[in-house]
């Protein structure tokens, strides 16, 4: 089976992040990069399947040069080459310019099987991963936790709202987004680094594929900081019940 | 004793056939000890080459030799009585080596010490005193070995040692009762033939047992590697520990075949003494195992067949049984390179030890916390921010940063620092130091944390650090050193102890045992810095094991973050241990000792309570308004 894995290069979790002069974008010079979270899921789910069926798993990620440390990641973890489209303007292009940059790149590839994290931890469209199977005229799945081999194609199983799941069969080829949480991920290793030095990383540039974006990007903002905070009056009885009151109706956690 | 007209007998007048079987049997016991002994020697000189090995500072190792083998130092410091028996025969072997050059030249009629010049008779009488000391420390420890039988020497009783120890003391008895005979009775004859006969019987058992220590220790504990867990550098794109026979070192193996299964690491391993599978000793005589059946070109997997990968990773890197060997083997670069080949190469798969991994990949600290967190409470306890201008960083290390108890200990020394008019600051970002990856053999994750760090610290121009954590004092000095150069570092309470003279002293009743972090005690040599702080303010107890012979808290080699423990918990014992002592106070100086006891000491019926250094310190400063930083220079 061959999987690609569509892999996004993001701001650190613990991040500390300043909006640049443009107000469109974040300051990058101070802000240290790892791979999506639910993208490094999606390369576990790959890893796993091919452990299992065999084939090849290869890697595609858009973005500047220093997307290359997020691929070697993905190399050393067990990859077996990757695609990396040179592009200095993800942030600006949508959803449908970077599934289009990533369609014509991996397109010659002929993949069984396309999977990418269910979205970006930086500006979460969620769409990139159903707009390139789409684009690839390829069914799709979305939000799944897990995927089994069956003779007819796919059987999957997606995550619903509350505690709910769903499974379902689809045909190869086919195009997954993965939730995070599924499998345990494996650790990157010093041999594995080792190996993915002799593997195969090819560039090609944005400008040579198709990318162009539709929604324009005005600008980024801090959100507020809200603090309000309530005391309840009256006796512990009566503002145990105005609490349940608030957190049901107003917080809406209960 | 002999009385001093008596002389060595020496017989005369050899056959010619008596000479010549003499030498037969000489040929033959040669060839014998050889026959072991050169494939040993050659599976330690085919191993590969210590990456990091240089001779000098040859003072320190002439030094070693002098104090730890001639002077025996360390085989009686720990064990006292054993000890001392094992060097009253050690020193007899000594003086022994001309008796017995003498005693083989006479049997070719060639002697050239002779028992009636006076030169003679003072060495034939100093060695008398020599053997009667070797013979009564040989009886003892035959005794301790067969009556007394304490477990550290195994369940199994080791025969061939009581049949040597019988050797050795033959050899002593029949050189004594040769003063009470003379030169031409059959007695000194026959005396000289089981003199002879013993010897040449000895000699070939040496390969045979652990008595190949007598051969190989002195050279191991001259060879062995300058400081404490001192973890090789990683060679090639090949190297990624010790994964099988190929990577074995010439130290390794001379360490294996060293060992003299006396248990002293055994007896004193936290993972052992709480019923763990690990057993520092079985680790040694596995690699020992590994080298007979395979030898040191083998590419089968050092974890398989004699030691397992569960028991490798159940060791908190105390360093007990590193420092307690008397023949200068060096566990933690084993056991730590023995992880490092699995986790190198992926062989290790452990839940806890993989979230811990992927945590620090990501994020910036070992508990998985957002660096918010820190920041908040950087804001809150207004602890000001390094800018270059102050003399000290404070490091606050991911317990200080996260930890609710470290915050405390963070606390508590910031108000020393400010009562002192130190001027220090905290870094605005920190990563984990790489502790528990590093000891984890995580060579990969360690390399980018210790970088990172080195880079972020070079760029604010820090200088001098100080630490409330031993784990991050040890990294930061030591183990970053493979990666560049880190600034000057100490941990509180050496900066603390330096200024006891201007800290408030009120010398009180209470009774404050304090516990030797490993990380301080064994792996730094601080022992005295906190006893001193303590003092300041309490009475000090001390526990069964303290300094040098602390017992672990369980929390050290990444076990703080690897989950339960099979058996019991180090913790509970070490926590039971101090209660045990009556102290109404346990002091630590290290907050992941603090972690483990906060939650052992809870255990307990009547809790004593639990405080960092820097709190006992703190505890007797004057209050301070709260919004006073401090950080004018002194």
């Amino acid at each position: 089976m061959k999987i690609i894995v569509a892999i996004k290069q993001v701001p650190e979790r613990d991040a500390h992040i300043r909006i640049d002069s443009s107000g469109k974008w974040i300051e990058e010079s101070d802000v240290q990069y790892a791979m999506n979270e639910s993208d490094a899921y999606a390369l576990e789910e790959a890893l796993q399947l091919r452990e299992k069926h065999s084939g090849e798993v290869i890697v595609v990620s858009a973005g500047p040069e220093r997307v290359g440390t997020t691929i070697r990641e993905a190399l050393a973890k067990g990859a077996d080459r990757a695609i990396h489209i040179d592009c200095n303007d993800l942030n600006q292009r949508d959803a449908l310019g970077v599934a289009r940059l990533i369609a014509d790149a991996i397109r010659p590839d002929n993949a069984d099987l396309i999977l990418t994290g269910l979205q970006s931890d930086d500006l979460g469209y969620g769409q990139t991963g159903v707009i390139l199977a789409e684009l690839l005229g390829v069914p799709h799945a979305t939000l799944i936790l897990h995927v089994e081999k069956t003779d007819a194609g796919l059987k999957v199983k997606r995550e619903l709202e509350a505690g709910f799941f769903q499974e379902i069969e689809l045909p190869l080829p086919a195009a997954l987004t993965i939730q995070s949480g599924g499998n345990k991920l494996r650790y990157a290793t010093l041999m594995g680094i080792k190996k993915a030095k002799t593997k195969e990383m090819r560039v090609v540039t944005a400008a040579a594929l198709d990318g162009a974006p539709v929604a324009v990007l005005d600008g980024i903002a801090h959100p507020k900081k809200q603090r309000s905070t309530q005391i309840i009056p009256g006796d512990a009885k009566q503002a145990a019940a105005t609490l349940v009151e608030k957190l049901k109706f107003e917080a809406r956690i209960l | 004793m002999t009385s001093l007209s008596a002389t060595l007998a020496e017989p005369q007048s050899f056959s010619l056939v008596e000479k010549l079987l003499f030498l037969l049997l000489v040929a033959a016991s040669g060839v014998l000890f050889w026959r072991r002994f050169g494939p040993i020697l050659r599976k330690i000189l085919h191993s590969r080459k210590d990456p990091d090995f240089h001779l000098s500072p040859i003072g320190r190792r002439v030094w070693d030799f002098f104090w730890e083998v001639i002077c025996q130092a360390k085989v009686i410091q720990q064990r006292p009585l054993p000890g001392l028996a094992h060097a009253f025969v050690f020193w007899g072997f000594c003086a022994f080596a001309l008796v017995t050059l003498n005693h083989a030249a006479v049997g070719l009629g060639i002697g050239f010490l002779d028992p009636a010049s006076w030169i003679g008779r003072t060495y034939f009488y100093l060695a008398d005193a020599f053997a009667i000391a070797c013979a009564v420390g040989i009886f003892g420890l035959f005794v301790r070995r067969f009556l007394v039988r304490p477990r550290w020497l195994g369940s199994k009783v080791s025969w061939e040692s009581g049949f040597i120890a019988g050797l050795i003391f033959v050899l002593m008895v029949t050189y004594l009762g040769a003063f009470f005979t003379t030169d031409a009775a059959p007695t000194a004859r026959i005396l000289w033939w089981i003199h002879t006969l013993t010897l040449l019987i000895f000699l070939p058992l040496i390969p045979h047992t652990k008595h190949l220590h007598l051969v190989l220790s002195p050279a191991t504990i001259f060879l062995s590697r300058d400081g404490f867990s001192q973890i090789p550098p990683l060679v090639g794109d090949e190297d990624f520990g010790l994964v099988t026979g190929k990577d074995l070192t010439q130290l390794v193996s001379l360490q294996a075949y060293s060992c003299v299964e006396c248990g002293r690491c055994s007896e004193h391993c936290p993972a052992t003494n709480t019923g763990k599978l690990l057993n520092p000793k079985e680790i040694i005589l596995g690699v020992r195992a590994y080298l007979n059946e395979f030898g040191p070109a083998s590419d089968e997997q050092l974890l398989g067949k004699h030691n397992s990968q569960e028991a490798v990773f159940q060791c908190t890197t105390c360093g007990a049984c590193e420092f307690q060997c008397p023949v200068g083997i060096e566990h933690l670069p084993i056991m730590i390179g023995l992880r490092r080949g699995a986790v190198n190469t992926g062989a290790w798969e452990n839940d806890y030890g993989g979230k811990l991994f992927n945590q620090l990949e990501r994020g910036s600290n070992a508990l998985g916390i957002s660096a918010l967190e820190r920041d908040k409470f950087i804001q809150k306890t207004e602890l000001p921010i390094f800018d270059g201008t102050q003399e000290y960083c404070l490091w606050l290390g991911c317990m200080g940063g996260y930890d609710p108890k470290g915050r405390e200990i963070i606390a508590s020394f910031a108000r020393v620092m400010n009562y002192l008019g130190t001027s220090y600051g905290v870094l605005k970002k920190e990563k984990c130091t790489g502790d528990p990856v590093r000891r984890l053999g995580n060579d990969l994750l360690f390399q980018q944390l210790a970088e990172e760090n080195l880079k972020a610290l070079a760029q604010n121009k820090v200088k001098k650090i100080v630490s409330i954590c031993p784990h991050c004092v040890r990294t930061i000095q030591e183990d970053w050193k493979a990666y560049g150069t880190p600034p000057e570092i100490e941990h509180h309470s050496e900066f603390m102890a330096r200024f006891a003279g201007r800290l408030p002293k009120q010398k009180s009743d209470e009774k404050v045992v304090f516990h030797d972090p490993c990380y301080l005690g064994r792996y730094r040599n601080v022992y005295d810095e906190p006893r001193e702080l303590v003092q300041l303010s309490a009475t000090l107890v001390e526990a069964p094991r303290h300094r040098e012979r602390s017992f672990c808290c369980g929390a050290g080699g990444g076990l703080a973050f690897l989950g339960e423990e099979t058996g019991e918990r180090v913790s509970h014992v070490r926590a039971q241990e101090l209660v045990a002592t009556g102290a109404s106070t346990v002091g630590t100086a290290c907050p992941f000792c603090n972690t483990m006891f906060r939650d052992a000491l809870a255990a307990s019926e009547k809790p004593p309570q639990l405080l960092d250094i820097a709190q006992l310190v703190a505890r007797g400063l004057p209050p301070v308004a709260p919004t006073s930083n401090g950080v004018s220079k002194a």
